[in-house]
């Protein structure tokens, strides 16, 4: 917490609209009703345009002030992280970004297919190979390298197979 | 200039010498701010990242397996399985003097580094099961070979823990002398929010994988960012105090390169995580085979290391912890350390609590 009793008093203040920032977000995320990002983050801005004036109007001006309003910015921020986190704990949350995602991909896949159509036939018509055919191509390659990795395994197991007769017939001539 | 700037006047209410001397050093601070500011907009410079000289031993497609130089005191070399997909793994070599690589190299360990690669659209197709029993055995038996050892320590990070501890779990005849699992996440029920985002109630992994084929770059920093939202503005806070600083700068910039940097995941190998892993949590209940083979934990009878960070949003410690129970190993530790997913390994903190826990540890047993 706050060393300074200028830097606890704001937090205080601030910690309180924080709690009560909180709890209407929570409720709103709880009724399902799309937030106001908005109306969430003012209260704060105007708190901190508050805590500033103060600060500034506060006796003789030290360099001190600096790191007292970057110390009221970390401890702002790590409370709202938190804050979020929380909101974004919520199976409200999740449920909805899930929508949006699936939203999303309903909207994006006839367009992609159509764009990868469009392409290919692009590209035949220019006698080029298309993306399709390449990436055919790499897998084909990557299926020889296991089978090369496969021949060479085995010739690994004759070999070592191999040195152990020899050290075993060694060992009966001696 | 400090007569210009401080001269005292009738007007001015009086200042200590201690204050003046305060001023000045801000007002130093302040104009370096500027001039290191002008110089990452005006002049930005690459930074160098991964210092640690180092040899590519194996290629399996797109993955290598790198050694690092290193005086190699130690008989039992370490193999480092990072996370596949998502970001690049200089992340654990940065820069001199902020390298985990470097730490374990100055100390004797013969270290090995298991990239994974950048996968494109023609992996699509790549599967975990892949993975596990085809890609990383190799690269760990191409690693002992290039050792001459006969038994190796095995460290999963992040991602990596959960996919060497499937590959060690359905082989248990591999010589693995000792496991460390760094903030890799092993019971799936505890995992936090990203365990809720992906639940299947909401997330349809195979309408993903099968709309999209990969998961893209952009989307998986998408869900990074949104795990912390706050990040973007507090790590521009902190470089804007700490701006005078020119260490502290060539760190944000190497940092910054890195964190930037994200990667695609092939989509089968997505399919198979996010359901398997996070949706059924199969791994840590037993219930997940690999090419036929069942994964069993409780295979697992070496010496085990599970590292847990307390601010950890992405591996919370709830979901580490509990390998110590699932291994049937009798000298096993669990420890939980300050720091985050990534600050854990990389930066300051690392150094002083996350990397000498980890190679004291690792060295009585090598």
């Amino acid at each position: 917490m706050a060393d300074n009793p200028v830097t606890q008093q704001l937090f205080d203040m601030w910690k309180k609209q924080v709690d009560e920032g909180t709890q209407a977000w929570l409720k709103m995320a709880g009724q399902g009703q799309a937030p106001d990002p908005q109306a969430f983050w003012r209260p704060f801005m105007d708190q901190g345009m508050q805590a500033w004036s103060k600060v500034m109007t506060q006796g003789t001006a030290s360099p001190d002030l600096m790191a007292q309003w970057k110390q009221f910015l970390d401890q702002w921020i790590a409370a709202w992280s938190k804050v979020l986190e929380q909101a974004m704990g919520t199976e409200n949350f999740a449920q909805a970004m899930g929508k949006q995602l699936e939203g999303f991909l309903n909207v994006s896949a006839p367009v992609k297919k159509a764009a990868e159509q469009h392409v290919e036939a692009g590209l035949a018509t220019l006698g080029l190979p298309s993306r399709t055919q390449v990436i055919g191509l790499s897998k084909q390659i990557a299926a020889l390298e296991d089978k090369i990795e496969s021949v060479e395994d085995r010739i690994d197991a004759v070999l070592a197979r191999l040195d152990r007769m020899t050290a075993a017939s060694k060992k009966e001539r001696e | 200039m400090k007569d210009e700037l401080f001269t005292m006047t009738p007007e001015m209410p009086a200042m200590s010498a201690e204050m003046l001397a305060r001023w000045q050093e801000e007002l130093r601070r302040n104009s370096l701010r500027m001039k290191h500011f002008s110089e990452m907009i005006m002049n930005p410079k690459e930074p160098e990242v991964g210092p640690t000289p180092r040899e590519e031993i194996y290629r399996k497609g797109k993955s290598r397996l790198w050694r690092y130089a290193s005086k190699r005191t130690f008989k039992t070399p370490l193999l480092f399985v990072p996370n596949l997909g998502i970001s690049r793994p200089y992340i654990f070599d940065l820069m001199h003097n902020g390298s985990f690589i470097e730490h374990m190299t100055e100390m004797g360990f013969d270290f090995y580094l298991v990239d994974w690669g950048v996968f494109g659209p023609e992996d699509n197709d790549l599967t975990l099961e892949y993975v596990v029993t085809k890609i990383l055995p190799r690269l760990a038996r191409k690693a002992l070979e290039s050792s001459g050892a006969k038994e190796m320590s095995v460290l999963g990070y992040c991602m990596g823990a959960p996919l060497s501890l499937s590959w060690l779990g359905s082989t248990p005849e591999f010589p693995v002398k000792n496991y460390i699992d760094m903030a890799g996440p092993i019971d799936f029920s505890q995992v936090g929010l990203f365990g809720l985002w992906l639940d299947a109630r909401y997330f349809d992994a195979d309408k993903y994988v099968d709309t999209l084929g990969a998961i893209p770059a952009d989307m998986v920093k998408m869900g990074f960012k949104l795990l912390k939202p706050t990040m973007d503005l507090s790590t521009s806070i902190s470089l804007w105090w700490n701006l005078w600083n020119p260490d502290y700068v060539a760190g944000f910039n190497a940092l910054n390169k890195w964190a930037n940097e994200y990667l695609p995941f092939p989509g089968e190998f997505f399919r198979q995580w996010v359901k398997e892993y996070y949706q059924q949590n199969r791994m840590f209940k037993g219930e997940l085979t690999m090419a036929g083979r069942p994964v069993r934990l409780g295979s697992i009878r070496c010496p085990v290391l599970a590292v847990g960070a307390k601010e950890d949003n992405i591996a919370p410690p709830g979901c580490v912890r509990p390998l110590i129970g699932a291994v049937s190993s009798t000298d096993k530790e669990y420890v939980e350390l300050p720091g985050g997913h990534i600050s854990l390994i990389a930066g300051r903190g690392a150094s002083v609590h996350c990397w000498p826990k980890v190679s004291s540890w690792l060295a009585a047993r090598s």
